[in-house]
């Protein structure tokens, strides 16, 4: 299991709680289009990504993910920095 | 400009009591007002997501810093009034710049800095929208979010653009600065994350000067008062409430980021309690996430007993949510009576009336049809019928009337549009004569864009007639909303109606009815789908999407689109779906 793997497999259980609609979340579901976060429950989401990495998340890199893989890509980045 | 923290001399905080005498903002200008305050010992505290200190910016520092930056911009041999657009985080480069401007007679201009998943292409084009709509001369961003700001200013002729840093690298003008006067500008601010049509408040140095005066004293500033704020710079009530009114009276304040709180919003609890400070202020949602996420085990650890000014203010205040919040925090030492519902808004640079202090929230119940129909407010009993919060007598030297649809001043108890005169109102929004006509009349009433009625000379806000929709104390123009529908391959320009309705916690919930024709279940869909995700990356903000037939939407008899009359439909069709269940 790759770094990347399991970060977005601890991903998943992050959004198990914020995953109203019980959509299958794979690395291409969408964080908006998909599952429908709105700004509260993605502080939720950084809030659960910043405590289980252990990492701050910079305001600059959220606005260039949009699905579960490229937030999984850029936690990856972070912590290997 | 970033300190490295000194292991051997750990951070402390500004004192609580200043060494100079306290002064009630008399001042004439805010370089002046900063002029006094850095003469004492009080200042801004920064604190880290952890809660940790993380930088202190004594006053004294604050003026100093601003001087060289002042003279560091007029290098760059701007004309005076010049728009400088600072991207607000919550940090000390805010306010050097914010006040480097003041002493150079510049214009400061607070830009957003609240970035969405997948909003790279929404906020490039909304700091776009906002650089043109200000004329900006020079802008300014923490290196995180320089390459959006640069991408925004692709093809704006600008003189200057960096992070601090470069400004740090330009050489101190050799001049005598001169600081934004009495009758010169002292800031512009966006009202709304608007992209459509950005309209930017002119407020004077008389004009703010004027308000943080009437603040000073409708909140009775105390030399023992400490303030702790969570507002982001570029919204009116964290620029004007929480960073110009502290300086202006010379009061020591803690600030925490937005997004921390909005990640932790105990946080906010735990500052209070710690610095045990006595002046916070909050839109009522701020309060609502607080209660929500509070536990049981926490509260015993706070002492909010010092805590005497709990504003509340910026979107409709209900009686429900601050018992609660009260009810909760009683143990920690929280005084219902310390809630102050405030009414206020930028185009009156902040405040516009405070309820009496240490009464707490005063609600009004009225009859819900006598309101409807007569638009009356018809005094009932508790739980009988519709309830507002009583917002206070508006400022001293400040003038508030209701009018009604043919402008006849109407008296008390009687429901209209809520007008205000005096010396805190805008000078008009910035090179837009036509919408500054619209909301100021020529003998200086401001239009405020809600509906109301009197009670013993006290603000009551039933609604409003523009047609503004504030989800979670942001302003956000129906206009945003259909133009994102009206811009989809499947839609047409006229397809579109946003509205609000109040949700289920009170709170305003945004929704978004189209007329298509599409029928195909994946169509659809797909269609709904776009529209979640564009939204949220533009505006930040959930909505509720509709999809109905073509012409089903109402237009007015000049065949505009009647965003009430949608709303109307809406609300209808919601409660016969129920009942057909």
């Amino acid at each position: 299991m790759t770094e990347y793997d399991r970060i977005l497999a601890d991903l998943y259980k992050g959004l198990t709680p914020l995953n109203k609609g019980n959509i299958a979340l794979t690395e291409n579901t969408e964080l908006l289009g998909d599952l429908d976060l709105d700004s509260l429950k993605t502080m939720e989401l950084l809030l659960f990504v910043e405590d289980s990495f252990d990492i701050s998340i910079p305001v600059s890199i959220l606005p260039d993910v949009k699905t579960i893989g490229d937030l999984a890509l850029q936690i990856e980045k972070i912590v290997s920095a | 400009m970033d300190h490295k923290l000194d292991i051997l001399t750990p951070l402390s905080a500004t004192p609580t009591v200043n060494s100079m005498p306290l002064r009630h903002a008399d001042f004439e200008t805010l370089a002046q007002a900063l002029d006094y305050a850095a003469l004492g010992s009080s200042g801004a505290n920064f604190y880290a997501g952890s809660g940790k200190l993380s930088y202190v910016l004594p006053y004294r520092e604050l003026r100093e810093q601003a001087i060289t930056l002042a003279k560091r911009l007029s290098s760059l041999s701007l004309t005076r009034g010049a728009r400088v657009a600072i991207v607000a985080e919550t940090n000390a480069d805010f306010l050097r710049f914010f006040f480097a401007c003041q002493y150079a007679g510049l214009v400061p201009v607070a830009l957003p800095a609240v970035i969405h998943i997948g909003g790279h292409k929404a906020y490039v084009n909304q700091l776009h929208g906002l650089l043109l709509g200000c004329s900006a001369s020079v802008a300014v961003s923490s290196s995180q979010i320089l390459p959006f700001l640069t991408e925004a200013a692709q093809e704006i002729d600008l003189a200057f653009i960096g992070d601090p840093a470069a400004f740090e690298a330009l050489p101190e003008a050799n001049v005598a600065l001169q600081h934004s006067n009495v009758n010169e500008i002292a800031y512009l601010q966006y009202t709304s994350g608007s992209t459509g049509f950005p309209r930017g408040v002119i407020i004077k140095q008389q004009t703010v000067m004027a308000n943080l005066v009437g603040s000073a004293h409708g909140l009775d500033v105390r030399a023992h008062d400490r303030c702790v704020s969570w507002l982001p710079f570029y919204h009116d009530m964290g620029l004007v409430g929480c960073m110009l009114a502290p300086m202006a009276t010379q009061r020591s304040i803690d600030y925490l980021d937005t997004r921390d709180f909005a990640m932790r919003p105990r946080r906010w609890l735990e500052l209070m309690s710690n610095s045990k400070a006595t002046i916070a202020f909050s839109p009522p949602f701020g309060y609502a996430l607080c209660a929500r996420r509070v536990r049981p085990e926490d509260i015993a650890q706070y002492d909010l007993s010092a805590w005497r000014v709990a504003g509340i203010g910026a979107e409709p205040i209900r009686a429900e949510l601050t018992d609660n919040f009260a009810q909760l925090l009683a143990p920690a030492g929280f005084s219902a009576k310390a809630f102050v519902p405030s009414y206020g808004m930028a185009e009156c640079s902040l405040a516009i009336s405070f309820s009496p202090l240490g009464q707490g929230v005063q609600v009004e119940w009225i009859d819900s049809d006598a309101l409807a129909d007569k638009l009356i407010a018809q005094p009932v009993a508790a739980n009988q019928g519709s309830s507002f919060v009583r917002c206070g007598p508006v400022l001293p030297k400040h003038e508030v009337v209701i009018r009604n649809e043919q402008g006849e001043i109407l008296p008390e108890l009687y429901v209209g549009r809520i007008l205000v005169r005096g010396p805190s109102i805008m000078s008009g929004y910035f090179e837009l004569p036509e919408q500054t006509k619209l909301s100021l009349s020529e003998d200086g009433w401001l239009d405020t864009g809600d509906i109301g009625y009197l009670v013993e000379s006290n603000i009551v806000v039933t609604g409003r007639h523009k047609d503004m929709l504030i989800i979670n104390g942001r302003n956000i123009w129906p206009y945003d909303i259909e133009s994102i529908a009206e811009k989809q391959p499947e839609l047409r320009s006229t397809d579109a109606a946003a509205f609000s309705i109040p949700g289920a916690e009170f709170e305003e919930l945004a929704v978004l009815v189209v007329q298509c024709n599409i029928v195909d279940a994946d169509e659809v869909h797909d269609l709904t789908q776009r529209l979640h995700r564009e939204i949220q990356e533009e505006l930040g903000i959930k909505c509720i999407i509709e999809l109905v037939p073509r012409h089903t939407l109402p237009r007015t008899s000049s065949g505009k689109l009647s965003r009430a009359g949608s709303r109307l439909d809406y609300l209808h069709r919601r409660v016969n779906q129920i009942e057909y269940k």
